[in-house]
Parts: structure tokens; C-alpha cells; sequence
């Protein structure tokens, strides 16, 4: 018995991101014995910063190929690396919306979650991350975007981020070189380790291990010295599952848990176009345009795109035998997007086919299209008004809208469903929490029905479409769940 | 009683129904003249038929199990159809409807609803199936002349399927009152009872609920006569084989006699109470009594064969994954060897083979890489831009790696009629008309096919010191990219 005792975690955590950080975090500072699997590596400074092709290597999931399909298929990336995707984001920050939280709760039943109860949580992620408005004048790409939402008149917003002292040197996607942009490698995981935490690295959990309805440990693959993996047991009292919003709920499905487990996948789709300027704007040497044009929301966001010469040439390829002499102008121009609510439901699926992969289906709803069809006009006639020459979407046959004529037809009329190069960076809701039993996989504190020890705290919870940036959310919920784990267990 | 002895039971009671109704069926009847019936018959092409019309007819009630718990989970029609099909399959080889028990257990299975749940889902779809039955019945004795007896058979279904849908209201309409006297029942019978019937309750209650909108239930409704009506499709597809002209009518009776006849539970494929009243049916409106029987033989195989093979296959699929699942638990038993890795304790199971190297770009590679990327690269920026379109390519999971690798067997293959060559032998100048006329065709899922390494390509190329140089960039700051040698890429 004393052997059994001397080998056993009282705490596992699956997955070193936004949910699982915040997890490890709270946990090693309430006094408990807790330990973090992390399937990418862990990198330091000098890894980040790199170009798009190596950082994708390094830091994304699949070298960022996990696309989702349906009948509009999406590009989709997400982190895999020590921090998860909080390392390659943008560090846009919201609270959630105090009308979604009512949703919610009206929707899910779910409790103790009101703008009061939340909003401790945001005070002391927003502290640990340094949210905090952008501190030098504002960049080309958002100054002209700004002009446009002027002579629009529309209500916007400077969206605050987890980049304190923000140098502007654009590597947000193949993380921060200068450590400004504080991604929860950098924000949680020091403190974290001070506390006792321990993260195992380049480990990937395969199956969650049960005995009847208690999950007893996890079988992991794991890189030891030299690069040799193994097949290990690690057994535990307690199992938090924070592998993301497409992985929760393929490991939860591939471990025999599917009650409600990634059946209700929600995304925010969103449509990029570029904008060529006149003057020269630069955009691939400043941080992406800070604002947010919040005039249609919840259904419909305008905002800034990354921006390198690279990912200039992925939006254009729709139409690259008209486009491609645009890239000689690529100082000139800058990448915007329209982002929607999201209306459609998708569903996540571990391969049968042995190779580890998740299937993750999407299907655009009606209403997506419609708010992405007016939302690119609103787009395209901000840009114009903004001083752009021309306007190129990311939509095959619509190589360039050079007048408001041209894109205020989409406001009454639907862009061809499949002509659209959608992409999106923000998934969630594939294990929606509360207490309404017949639509949610977990009560409103992310543990899983029928299960006595068995937790998910990360994007996934979200019970729907929070209709803004997730991060905030994610890392807010996740606090409140394990706060009350811990209450609980003491 | 224990298990063991309660299953013997079973199977005792399910022969002997089944022996009565195939001796009560047999016993007036010239085997002889029935075998002789068999020999002129013309099984082609009407056999295969009744079986499409009958595998047709699972897809239908694949769609309507998806339905029924779309609420719940999201099942694909395959799915669905497999896990009614092993139902059916199952009732083929097991006795007294126990196939009923194993669909039931399949859904919860592959959908993770609650056993009682998926028990009450399979109950409300053999509910609707003898309604929709009834209905087909009803329809056809009025448009043809029929037995007394058919009559009969209908008002004693009615009646029994009137009683289980006034129960089954009571779930859709009642739900919170069923609820209140299940707790108030179980209340004196402890916590632990108490807490399990209301568990129970609820999860009928959450099964009947798809009932509760209008628009839920016609659609139910509607797939259900679907359902039957290829049925009837199987048995009018047999009349021709033995002789007897199609009658929709005769089909539709001789279907919903013989499928109000097997809910009796008998044995395995009902093999007796099938044969007895299938052909009652057709004795009834006077066909001769060998046709009828061979008749009841020959739909009886039409039946059989397909679901039972079919089941079957089902079932080992689902069993080798479920299996996989097990087998990785299993080899998780507790192993002596522990070691501590980043500190924390791990049982080690199995030394793991080396990762796969590092995707290498062929010659089909390089030579579409260089069909895309702009004019003028250097071999070193192309040979770097193919090396990370390989990479991506094996990234991707098997399931759409495979379509890309067969797409693009179909894109040379199609090069190769074209032009009479290879890809990799054709001049840069065709290399780039070939991808043109694809990745920027007309036809969405060849364009589809060459979005990904379109799009690869262009950003592996844009991101290189020497495709930034065409453009008269530097390379970011922060950003040492190349795989290759700076001088190579710059050259
Ligand atoms: C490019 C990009 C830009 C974004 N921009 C913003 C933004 O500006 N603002 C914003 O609010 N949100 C943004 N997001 C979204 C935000 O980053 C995510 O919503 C958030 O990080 C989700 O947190 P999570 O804990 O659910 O998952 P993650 O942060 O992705 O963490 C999941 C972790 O689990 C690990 N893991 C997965 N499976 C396993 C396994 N089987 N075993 C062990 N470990 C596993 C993964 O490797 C990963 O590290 C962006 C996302 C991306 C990809």
C-alpha cells in the first residue's frame, strides 16, 4: 500500500497552456503535489522570433496543418508547446461580455459565474499577464484603420493585450523574441515552478486510465535523455484535462468519456483581406493593427491581421495569377479580417487510423455567412474610406474591390459559400460546462458527469461562443474551476 | 435465478416458439411441391434487389436514430446505420430480441448517453416502427380485399402499440410530473433507490423528449413509413422470382403481418414465426400454400443474409478499435519499473520506437514546388520551399493525407494522358500550366486539392531570405530562417 502511495501524483494536469498554467499555478500555491504534461517542448528565447516555416516546426500542433473541415473548410493552427497557444497568440484581452455570461448561465445553468463572480479572476490574470494598452504611437496599419472607422463613425475599441512594453518587432505568431508579449510560459510558469509545480515536457498523454468511474492515472508517450520515448503509467488522485479545445475532447473520446465530449466544437470564422495603401505603411515591421471595430457586435468583429510578406502571399494565392505582382507593393499594404459570432456547431473525433490525430468538423451556418458576407462589405468600405487603394479578400474570383459600389453589394447579398478561404484562432465549447445536464459534458466547475475525479479547464468549458477573444475568458474560468476544486478538497 | 440458468431459459422458450410456429407452418404443406417451387424460381434479378430495397432501408433508419439522439450526440448516418445493424444482426444470431439489448448498449456505447437512454431511444424506434406498421397495414387491407383475420391482427396491434405510446406521452408531455412520482415512490425505499430511479426517470424523460416538438415528431413519423416501405419494397421484389405479379398491396400486408408476427421473441433470425406468417399472409389472399411458403423462405434470405454479414462486419470494426482502447489500458497494469521523470513518478511500460525523421522532398515535390513559386528562384530557395511542402504534407492527419496523395496520383496520371510525359519530365513552362489549369480551374475539389500546397509553398518561399530578396526585403529582424547555407540561399 505505502508502494502504491510513494508513486502516485495527487494532481495531474494534461496540457501547460492558458487553462493548464493557470491550473498548475493555483494549485501549487494552495500547497498541493501537482504535475503538468505537456506534449511540445519547452524553448527559450532564441527559439521564438523565427519565420513562419520554422516557428510553425517548433511551436504549432501538426506544424499548424490541422484543418478543419466541412462544407467551407477552415484553416485552423493551435500552440503545442510548453504555454500552448497563449505563446503564438496575439495577447488580445477581453473579459467576457457580461450579456454572455447571462446567456450562459441562462442557456447552461450555469452558476456562480455572473460579471461579480468573474471578475476577481480577470483581476489577477490581468495583473499576472500585464494587460495593458499599447504605450507608443500607434503603427501605420492602425492609424489608417483607425481614419476608416472615423469616417465610418463606428463605435471601436483599442483592444488592451498580454504585451507590456510591446517593441513592436511583429513575431506574435512564432512567439515573442523580447519577452514582452507574455505568453503563460513567461506570465504563470516561473511562479508556478517556484510553488513546486513540475512539467514534464515532449509528453503526450494517449489515454486516460479509469476504475469504474474514478480516473485512476494516464498513459503517457514521453522523450526521456537522448531522445528515446517511453510508454509510461503515471497514476494520480485527481486528473485536470487542459490539452485545448480540439484535443480535450479527442483524448476524452479516445479514453471511452463521450457524454456530451466534442459534440458542440464552436469557432469564430473569420475572412482576411489586404489592404494596399497609397503610402507606405510597413506593416511587417509593426505589431498588428490594435483595434477592434465592436459597432455590429456580438455578430460581427472588424480588427487587424498578423502581417509578413509570407502570410501576405497565403491570402492572395485564392487569386494569384491576378494578385501575385502585389506582393512587389507588400510595403504598401497591411491584413485586416472580419470575424463572426459563430452559428455553427462542429464535432471532434479522434483518427481511427492509429496516427494520433483529431478530426475536427465545422460547418458554417447560414447566419455566418450572412454577417461574414456584410461584414467584409463594412470591411471593405472602411478600408476605402480609410485612404485603400484597393481591398483583395481572401475569396477566389473576387481578386480586388476598388470601390464602395463594389462592396456594399455584400451587405444584401451571400458570398459563394465555396470561394471563402476561411480561417479561424479561436475554438472552444467542446465540453461545455453548467448544469444543464442534457447539454453539458460537465457541471458548471468543468467536472465530468459521472466521473468522481475527473476535471477539463481550458478552452473547451466555454459554453458557447464567448464572441470575443477567448484567452481572457479561458484563463478566468479556469481559475474559478480550480479554486473550487481546491475549496472542495480542503 | 443466476444469470447463466436465466439465459438457458431464454433460449428453451425462444426454440420452442419458434418450433410451434415452423411445425404449425409446415404441417399442411407438400415439402415437395414447395422444392419444386424453389427450382423453377427466378432469383435474378430479384433477389439482389429485395436485398438493395432492405440495405436501403437501414440507411433510413440510420437517419432516424441520428435524429432521435441529435440532441444528445452527434452521430454520422454510418454510424448510426452500424450500430442498428448490429442490432438486427444481433437478433439474427441471438435469441428472444436480445439483439435489441446489444443495439441499445452499441448506442450508448458509441455516443456516451446513459444505457436507459439509449434503451428508451430503442424503445420509442420500435414504437413508431408498429405504428408506422399498423399505418401501412390499415392503408393496404382497405385498398385490398383481406382476411378477417388481418383485421384481427391489426386491432390487437393497435391496441397493444395505443397503451405503450399512452406511456410513452406520459414521458414527452409529463415529464416533471413522472418524475415527482418516481421520487415520490422510491422515496421510502432508501437514498440510494431513490436516487437511481429518478436517474432512471430522467433519462427516459431526456430519450422521449426528440417527441415533444410537432415538427421533431412528423419528421420521426415520416422517415418511419420510409422505413417500412422499402421494407414493403424487399417483399414486392420477391413476388416476381416466384412467379406472382408485384402487388404493392399483397406486399405491404405480407410485411407488416410478418413484422407484427416477430415481435413475438422466438429464436435466432425468427426462424418459425417469419415462415408462419409471411405466409399466412399470402395464403390469405389466396396465393396456393407452397408458393406461400417458398415464398417466406426466399424473403426470409433476403432478410438474413445482408444484415446478419453486414452486422457482423460492423461489429468486428467496432471491436478492434474498442479493443485497441483495451489493449493500451491493459498494458497499463502496474509495472514494477519506476522511474522519475521531471520529478515525477511514472511506471514505465515500454521502451517506444524512434520518432519518424524528418519528411524528405521528392522529385514530384520539387518539380511542383517550382511550377508555383514565382519566376526567377534559386534552386536553394526551391529545394527549401519543397522540403517544408513535404513536412506539412506528412503532417497532416492520415485520413486527409491520404486524399491529397490520391489526388495527386489522379493530377499526374491526368499530366501523363495529357502530355504524354511525366510531371517531373515536362518544361517548367507546362509544369506551371498543368497546376494553373487545376489550382485556379473552374472545379472546386481540384482547386481544393491545390490549396494546401499553394499556399505552403508561397509562405515557405516569402519567408526565405532569397524570396524576400525578389521582393527587395530583408529578412525579419529576429529571423535566422534559412535550412540552408545564407550564401546557397542568397545565390
Ligand atoms: C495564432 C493564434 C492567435 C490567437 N490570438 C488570440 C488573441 O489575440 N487573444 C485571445 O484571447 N486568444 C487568442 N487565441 C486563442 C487563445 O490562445 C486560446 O483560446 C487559448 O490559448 C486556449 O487555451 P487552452 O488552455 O484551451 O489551450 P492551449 O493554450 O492551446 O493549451 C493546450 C496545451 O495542451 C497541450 N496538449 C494537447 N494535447 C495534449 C496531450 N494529449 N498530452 C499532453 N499535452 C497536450 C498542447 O500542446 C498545448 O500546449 C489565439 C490562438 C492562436 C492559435
Amino acid at each position: 500500500m505505502a508502494e502504491a502511495v510513494r508513486h502516485r501524483t495527487e494532481v495531474l494536469v494534461v496540457g501547460s497552456g492558458a487553462g493548464g498554467a493557470v491550473t498548475a499555478l493555483e494549485l501549487a500555491s494552495a500547497g498541493r503535489d501537482v504535475a503538468v504534461l505537456e506534449e511540445g517542448g519547452e524553448h527559450a528565447d532564441d527559439d521564438y522570433g523565427k519565420s513562419s516555416p520554422e516557428a510553425m516546426r517548433l511551436l504549432y500542433r501538426r506544424r499548424g496543418m490541422t484543418p478543419i473541415l466541412g462544407q467551407v473548410p477552415l484553416g485552423y493552427v493551435e500552440g503545442a508547446c510548453v504555454g500552448g497557444s497563449t505563446e503564438i497568440n496575439s495577447g488580445f484581452w477581453h473579459r467576457t461580455p457580461r450579456e454572455v455570461l447571462l446567456r450562459w448561465h441562462a442557456q447552461f445553468g450555469l452558476a456562480d459565474a455572473g460579471v461579480d463572480d468573474m471578475a476577481p479572476h480577470f483581476d489577477w490574470a490581468e495583473e499576472r499577464l500585464g494587460i495593458s494598452k499599447y504605450d507608443r504611437e500607434w503603427p501605420k496599419s492602425t492609424r489608417m484603420f483607425a481614419q476608416g472607422i472615423e469616417a465610418m463613425g463606428w463605435a471601436y475599441q483599442e483592444v488592451p493585450r498580454a504585451a507590456p512594453g510591446c517593441l513592436s518587432t511583429n513575431a506574435c505568431a512564432s512567439g515573442c523574441p523580447t519577452g514582452k508579449k507574455r505568453g503563460v510560459s513567461r506570465a504563470l510558469w516561473p511562479t508556478a515552478r517556484e510553488k513546486g509545480a513540475r512539467l514534464v515536457p515532449r509528453c503526450r498523454v494517449h489515454q486516460l486510465l479509469f476504475e469504474r468511474h474514478r480516473c485512476i492515472g494516464v498513459l503517457a508517450e514521453v522523450e526521456v535523455e537522448g531522445g528515446r520515448r517511453v510508454l509510461a503509467r503515471i497514476d494520480a488522485d485527481h486528473v485536470f484535462v487542459c490539452a485545448g479545445p480540439t484535443e480535450t475532447p479527442a483524448l476524452l473520446r479516445r479514453s471511452g468519456v463521450k457524454f456530451h465530449v466534442g459534440e458542440t466544437l464552436r469557432v469564430h470564422p473569420m475572412l482576411k483581406v489586404a489592404a494596399r495603401f497609397p503610402e507606405t505603411i510597413d506593416a511587417h515591421q509593426s505589431v498588428l493593427p490594435l483595434l477592434q471595430v465592436k459597432e455590429f457586435w456580438p455578430d460581427v468583429s472588424l480588427g487587424g491581421a498578423f502581417f509578413t510578406p509570407g502570410h501576405l502571399a497565403l491570402g492572395l494565392s485564392d487569386n494569384w495569377p491576378e494578385t501575385s505582382d502585389r506582393m512587389q507593393r507588400f510595403r504598401n499594404m497591411a491584413s485586416y479580417y472580419v470575424a463572426v459570432r459563430g452559428e455553427g456547431r462542429g464535432w471532434v473525433r479522434p483518427s481511427k487510423l492509429g496516427d494520433g490525430a483529431t478530426l475536427i468538423h465545422y460547418d458554417v451556418g447560414p447566419g455566418d455567412l450572412k454577417n461574414l458576407s456584410q461584414g467584409l462589405a463594412r470591411l471593405c468600405t472602411l478600408l476605402l474610406a480609410a485612404g485603400a487603394e484597393e481591398v483583395l479578400p481572401a475569396v477566389r474570383g473576387m481578386a480586388s474591390i476598388t470601390s464602395e459600389d463594389e462592396a456594399i453589394r455584400w451587405l444584401d447579398e451571400a458570398l459563394p459559400k465555396a470561394n471563402l478561404s476561411l480561417t479561424t484562432v479561436h475554438a472552444f465549447s467542446s465540453c461545455p460546462i453548467g448544469e444543464r445536464s442534457e447539454k453539458c459534458a460537465a457541471d458548471s466547475f468543468g467536472k465530468l458527469r459521472r466521473y468522481e475525479n475527473l476535471y477539463v479547464n481550458d478552452a473547451s468549458v466555454l459554453p458557447d461562443s464567448p464572441g470575443v477573444n477567448p484567452q481572457g475568458s479561458v484563463m478566468a474560468f479556469a481559475r474559478r474551476n480550480v479554486q473550487h476544486f481546491i475549496d472542495r478538497l480542503s | 435465478m443466476s444469470s447463466e440458468s436465466s439465459r438457458r431459459w431464454v433460449t428453451v422458450l425462444g426454440a420452442g416458439v419458434s418450433a410451434l410456429f415452423l411445425w404449425v407452418a409446415v404441417r399442411h404443406i407438400d415439402l415437395a411441391s414447395v422444392k419444386e417451387t424453389w427450382r423453377t424460381a427466378r432469383p435474378l434479378p430479384w433477389i439482389p434487389l429485395a436485398m438493395a430495397a432492405y440495405v436501403v432501408g437501414h440507411f433510413v433508419r440510420g437517419a432516424r436514430l441520428r435524429f432521435l439522439v441529435r440532441r444528445e450526440a452527434g452521430l454520422q448516418v454510418t454510424t448510426a446505420t452500424n450500430v442498428v445493424v448490429v442490432g438486427y444482426a444481433s437478433n439474427n444470431v441471438l435469441p428472444a430480441r436480445l439483439g435489441e439489448l446489444v443495439r441499445a448498449g452499441m448506442l450508448a456505447e458509441r455516443t456516451g448517453i446513459p444505457l436507459t437512454q439509449a434503451l428508451t431511444v430503442t424503445f420509442i424506434e420500435r414504437l413508431v416502427d408498429g405504428v408506422a406498421i399498423l399505418f401501412l397495414l390499415v392503408g393496404a387491407s382497405w385498398a385490398t380485399h383481406t382476411a378477417g383475420w388481418i383485421a384481427e391482427l391489426a386491432r390487437v396491434g393497435a391496441l397493444v402499440f395505443g397503451v405503450a405510446l399512452a406511456g410513452l406521452g406520459l414521458a414527452v408531455f409529463f415529464p416533471a410530473a413522472l418524475g415527482a412520482l418516481a421520487s415520490r415512490l422510491s422515496q421510502p425505499l432508501g437514498r440510494r433507490a431513490h436516487d437511481t430511479a429518478v436517474g432512471l426517470v430522467t433519462s427516459i424523460v431526456n430519450g422521449a423528449a426528440v417527441l415533444r416538438r410537432p415538427l421533431d415528431a412528423l419528421v420521426i413519423g415520416v422517415l418511419s413509413v420510409v422505413v417500412w416501405l422499402c421494407e414493403s419494397a424487399m417483399f414486392v421484389a420477391v413476388l416476381p422470382a416466384l412467379g406472382l405479379a408485384p402487388s404493392p398491396g399483397m406486399a405491404v400486408i405480407a410485411m407488416s403481418v410478418t413484422n407484427l408476427g416477430i415481435l413475438v421473441p422466438s429464436t435466432p433470425g425468427f426462424v418459425g414465426p417469419f415462415h408462419f406468417f409471411c405466409s399466412q399472409a399470402l395464403l390469405a389472399q389466396g396465393v396456393g400454400a407452397e408458393i406461400a411458403l417458398a415464398y417466406a423462405v426466399l424473403v426470409h434470405i433476403a432478410f438474413y443474409a445482408p444484415a446478419t454479414l453486414w452486422g457482423a462486419g460492423a461489429m468486428l470494426w467496432y471491436g478492434v478499435e474498442v479493443g485497441a482502447t483495451a489493449a493500451l489500458a491493459r498494458a497499463a497494469r502496474r509495472s514494477h519499473r519506476v522511474e522519475t521523470i521531471g520529478g515525477v513518478p511514472m511506471q514505465i511500460i515500454a521502451q517506444l520506437a524512434e520518432p519518424p525523421k524528418e519528411a524528405e522532398a521528392s522529385d514530384f515535390d520539387r518539380a511542383l514546388t517550382e511550377a508555383i513559386l514565382p519566376p526567377g528562384g534559386s534552386a536553394a530557395v526551391v529545394g527549401d520551399s519543397a522540403r517544408f511542402l513535404a513536412g506539412q504534407i506528412a503532417a497532416l492527419p492520415t485520413r486527409v493525407r491520404t486524399l491529397y496523395a490520391i489526388g495527386m496520383s489522379v493530377f499526374r496520371f491526368w499530366v501523363r494522358v495529357r502530355y504524354l510525359r511525366s510531371f517531373c519530365g515536362l518544361d517548367l513552362d507546362r509544369r506551371r500550366a498543368a497546376v494553373a489549369g487545376w489550382a485556379f480551374g473552374t472545379i472546386a475539389p481540384l482547386r481544393q486539392l491545390f490549396r494546401a500546397p499553394r499556399s505552403t509553398v508561397l509562405l515557405a518561399f516569402y519567408e526565405h531570405p532569397a524570396g524576400l530578396a525578389t521582393l527587395g526585403a530583408e529578412e525579419r529582424r529576429h529571423l535566422p530562417v534559412a535550412t540552408t547555407a545564407p550564401e546557397e540561399a542568397h545565390g
